[in-house]
């Protein structure tokens, strides 16, 4: 089965060579998205190996990785792999998302950091807001909460489940609505332990408390806009 | 009163574009009818300011100008709502225009390639 990792990167000119090579010998093709950044970030990446798409203007990490999945699909991707271009997710941790899908016991497979994986260097205000994320979404997007995760963007998705999970959200809110799409769906889920590390630079360029804010307000209106 | 004679040539202005809007296909009838009721209550309200403070009376509250102040609020609320809503239509649609140049652009490369 051909593997696409799709990474949407944002001012990741520092960082972006050495994501792309250490995801390569997990994946078949990796595609990055541009996502308008000003810095090196395209030609970085391209020049490691990757497949890079530019968006003209800065739409945000939603928009991005829907880019990239129908970039994956028109390359013929069989299952395609969501990823941080800043490096905070760990690729050792890609076979285990691979496996539940090459075993065809589920076609989506979300990335969690609550279940016994490690979370390197998780600030406990970050930990508090994930669990309040995790209670906000049960109940005002109607998430299950037996998902740990509520802000997860590492995950692996089956072609026909990336062409299911039609979502909308071009910022941060993309993680609880594709939550929401895939709990809903007829489609086969789960979730796996992953690594996650955090550093001074990703969480200084991470979501912040208050986004979580923004995030409710973006759900709420996209409950209206279709 | 001078006050009452430019109300209500603005009002009347405001209902002759409503309906040459329609008439030009800008807006649709319905949505003109509904501007409608609102100029020509605003010019009743103008002609007889005792309307308000009779209303008010009946929803409890104790001037008119409190009733159209405290009803103006939730108008207010739904017109910025609903321009809200039309922003997050527009950026959905840059990001579909986005994406589709950038999907364009990995096809070019593939061709050359």
């Amino acid at each position: 089965m051909k593997v696409t990792a799709v990474i949407p990167a944002y001012q990741e000119g520092a960082r972006i060579s050495k994501t792309v090579l250490a995801v390569l010998p997990y994946v078949d093709e990796i595609i990055v998205i541009d996502d308008g950044s000003e810095d090196e970030t395209r030609l970085n990446a391209w020049r490691e190996g990757a497949v890079v798409l530019r968006h003209g203007i800065n739409r945000g990490q939603g928009a991005a990785l829907r880019t990239g999945n129908e970039a994956a699909l028109k390359r013929g991707a069989e299952i395609i792999v969501h990823i941080d271009a800043d490096g905070q997710h760990d690729p050792i941790s890609i076979p285990q998302l691979l496996i539940p899908i090459q075993q065809d016991t589920a076609d989506v497979v979300l990335g969690s950091r609550f279940l016994g994986g490690e979370a390197v260097g998780i600030p406990w205000s970050r930990k508090a807001l994930l669990n309040a994320a995790r209670t906000f979404n049960a109940f005002a997007v109607g998430v299950p909460r037996s998902v740990t995760d509520p802000q997860s963007g590492f995950r692996a998705m089956t072609a026909k489940a990336v062409r299911m999970i039609d979502f909308k959200q071009d910022k941060m809110a993309h993680c609880s609505e594709i939550l929401r799409l895939v709990t809903r769906s007829s489609l086969r889920w789960q979730e796996v332990p992953v690594c996650v590390h955090y550093s001074e630079e990703s969480l200084k360029k991470g979501q912040k408390p208050w986004d979580a804010a923004r995030i409710a307000w973006q759900l709420f209106l996209g409950a209206f806009v279709g | 009163m001078l006050i009452q004679i430019i109300l209500i040539a603005a009002m009347a202005v405001a209902l002759y574009v409503t309906w040459r809007r329609v008439m030009q296909n800008v807006i649709r009838p319905a949505e003109a009818l509904g501007w409608s009721v609102v100029w020509v209550g605003a010019a009743l309200v103008v002609l007889a300011p005792n309307i308000t403070t009779r209303l008010a009376g009946v929803f409890g509250v104790g001037r008119g100008v409190d009733l159209i102040l405290y009803a103006s609020v939730p108008v207010l609320f739904m017109l910025v709502f609903k321009l809200f809503i039309q922003h997050e239509k527009m950026e959905r649609k840059l990001t579909d225009f986005v994406r589709r140049e950038a999907l364009k652009g990995m096809e070019k490369h593939d061709e050359r390639s």
